[in-house]
């Protein structure tokens, strides 16, 4: 292997591991405080690749204000979710919420097919050109959406360490009795979590689908990353959703460039089997009953 | 109860007498013969991968082992030209036989990790018959796996006729539904159900419950097995996307719409909701959002299932009969 594929090979890498990271942080979120399976969760990924879409490549709008608006419609999106289907259900068992959110893949992916179509479309580049790093090409589009990502994810953490809501967010997911007693309206943060959560997948989607193509059935690979992603990392925590995002973007960029995407798959799933099977709450998760 | 039990007897024996004359009333029309396999083999699904819900969690690894029997039985045939007589126990085995050293390590995990680290061994599965193109054909899938022919008593029986398939799914459908249920009602079953409703308690009277879950998750495994089998020979024709994750989840739909807690359950919801699918089939994409929005309003306001609606029924029908009688004494009480 020369150095040029293996820098491209691990920029790639990178990119992929830092926007997997995204969404998996979202569904990380909604894990650890409300204690439910939310299965669809890629299919907010792909609604909110979709209104950049409608917003940029068809409306022409502005592109950075395309996101903010797809995070805020996914936010509402995500929060009218909550209120009207998983909060009946939490503290239930875990296959009610699981039945549900299959329910909304059906509903969203068809709904999707039907309202979008079958093509597959894209979202033009923002930015054009690129640069040669050792011998890799690296486009000012990835970079800026790199950049764009951990400084999203940084703030994010900023926002969960230090602000009185994120705090608060951390304590619920860590025990939601005594968060209440000490006074946090844990419906609140409930609410507040599913809509966060679903914002940043919405962004997520956002930027992989300015990189790659869109279509309306793309969801159900992000949920797969982000299961994957979430399971390795831990339920609730925030770093192990980081780890594992950058461990499974490693594995897809560097096994699909050398042997091929199926082999890549099988290594993820089996890391995730290996991870379970010596910690069986992941590598930094809670362990629930 | 016991009344309740006759009762339930009574309606089920005349399931079966439906479903064996099924091919009489619809003039042996080849379509709605097909609605029936169909029938058979999801309920033979759903029921053993209800099976593993009774200990408790939901395996999304079941379709990967029934894709399991099915290549099993393909390969046996297209290479070695074995019959399906033979390669159904072989390929159930096989399943059975892949599961057991998988659920050892996989036993460990619990509750969503269960569910994760089942997926993943699910999507392996699927992945590897995509990836070994020479060996298992890789996604074109493999072709040609005939249906077996029979002579018994100077009788000879093709099943490449549908009424002929048709009866053998049924049987082997009943057969794994009567399996299930025999064990669900005999002390395994009520272990069963002790390490469902509380493991911990379980394990400290006594029971141990690596043992039965590995023990179940295998049983139910072999049962996929089995079902995977049929279905290769029935359809002919098998690839890696048949047996990926959507197929357990609509097993688990049904298991969900029909029920949890009783064996009628998943037979219930495979039967309607395959029924309801079929009909559904000339709406295209329609017919899928209808199903979300049938699973989500079964979780919604019917938690139970429909298995529960013949009790919700009776408790009516009480209901009013009490009213009825107690009217006057309603009266008594109302002018004092």
């Amino acid at each position: 292997m020369s150095l040029d594929t293996f820098t491209q090979m691990t920029l790639t890498g990178v990119n992929l591991g830092l926007m997997y990271a995204l969404i998996a942080i979202g569904l990380t979120l909604i894990f650890g405080i409300m204690r439910i399976i939310q299965y669809a969760h890629g299919e907010l990924f792909m609604l909110g690749a979709y209104v950049l879409y409608y917003w940029f490549a068809v409306m022409k709008w502005p592109y950075w204000l395309g996101i903010i608006a797809s995070a805020v419609i996914i936010f509402i999106l995500g929060v009218g979710l909550q209120v009207l289907l998983f909060r009946p259900l939490h503290g239930k068992n875990i296959l009610y919420s699981l039945a549900v959110s299959m329910g909304l893949i059906f509903i969203i992916s068809s709904g999707g097919l039907i309202g979008f179509g079958t093509v597959v479309r894209g979202i033009p580049s923002i930015i054009k050109g690129g640069v040669f790093i050792f011998g890799a090409f690296f486009t000012y589009e990835r970079m800026v959406i790199s950049t764009f990502s951990a400084i999203l994810i940084a703030a994010l953490w900023f926002f969960l360490q230090r602000t009185t809501l994120g705090i608060a967010m951390r304590a619920v997911s860590e025990d939601p009795e005594v968060s209440s007693l000490q006074g946090v309206n844990t419906q609140r943060i409930h609410w507040i979590a599913f809509g966060l959560g679903s914002a940043l997948a919405a962004v997520a989607g956002c930027l992989m689908g300015t990189l790659m193509s869109i279509v309306p059935t793309m969801g159900f690979m992000a949920t797969m990353k982000a299961f994957m992603i979430v399971i390795m990392g831990g339920l609730g925590s925030v770093v192990g959703a980081l780890i594992g995002g950058f461990i499974i973007g490693f594995i897809d960029s560097f096994l699909t460039t050398i042997i091929s995407a199926d082999v890549a798959y099988i290594m993820g799933f089996m890391a995730i089997f290996v991870i379970l099977v010596f910690k069986p709450a992941g590598l930094f998760g809670q362990q629930w009953e | 109860m016991n009344e309740k039990n006759k009762l339930a007897t009574i309606s089920w024996s005349l399931v079966l007498i439906l479903a064996l004359l099924l091919p009489v009333f619809c003039n042996y029309d080849k379509y709605i013969l097909h609605t029936g396999i169909s029938i058979a083999f999801n309920i033979a699904l759903a029921t053993s991968m209800w099976l593993i819900w009774t200990l408790g969690f939901v395996s999304f690894a079941h379709a990967g082992f029934m894709g399991i029997g099915a290549y099993t039985s393909a390969l046996l045939f297209t290479r070695l030209g074995w019959p399906l007589w033979v390669n159904m126990w072989l390929a159930a085995g096989m399943a059975a036989m892949i599961a057991l050293i998988i659920s050892i390590p996989l036993m460990r995990t619990r509750a969503v990790y269960f569910f994760m680290a089942s997926w993943a061994i699910g999507e392996v599965i699927k992945r590897i018959f995509a990836y070994y193109r020479e060996f298992f054909g890789g996604w074109d899938g493999i072709f040609d796996i005939l249906p077996p022919k029979l002579s018994i008593f100077g009788l000879k029986i093709d099943f490449a006729s549908r009424v002929a398939y048709y009866y053998l799914a049924l049987v082997f459908c009943a057969l794994i539904v009567y399996a299930i249920y025999r064990m669900n009602r005999s002390r395994t079953g009520m272990i069963y159900w002790s390490i469902h409703e509380g493991e911990t308690l379980a394990q400290h009277v006594g029971i141990n419950i690596l043992k039965h879950k590995v023990i179940a998750f295998t049983v139910a495994c072999f049962f996929a097995g089995l079902t995977g089998a049929l279905y290769a020979h029935y359809h002919t024709y098998i690839n890696p996307k048949t047996f990926d994750i959507w197929q357990s989840e609509f097993s688990l739909v049904h298991i969900i719409v029909g029920g949890l807690n009783t064996v009628a359950g998943p037979i219930l919801g495979a039967l309607i909701l395959t029924i309801v699918d079929e009909l559904l089939r000339p709406t295209g994409y329609y017919r899928v959002i209808f199903f979300g929005i049938i699973v989500i309003l079964t979780v919604l306001f019917m938690p139970g299932g429909l298995e529960t609606i013949p009790d919700k029924v009776r408790s009516l029908v009480n209901k009013f009969r009490n009213n009825r009688k107690e009217a006057p004494a309603d009266a008594v009480t109302y002018h004092r």
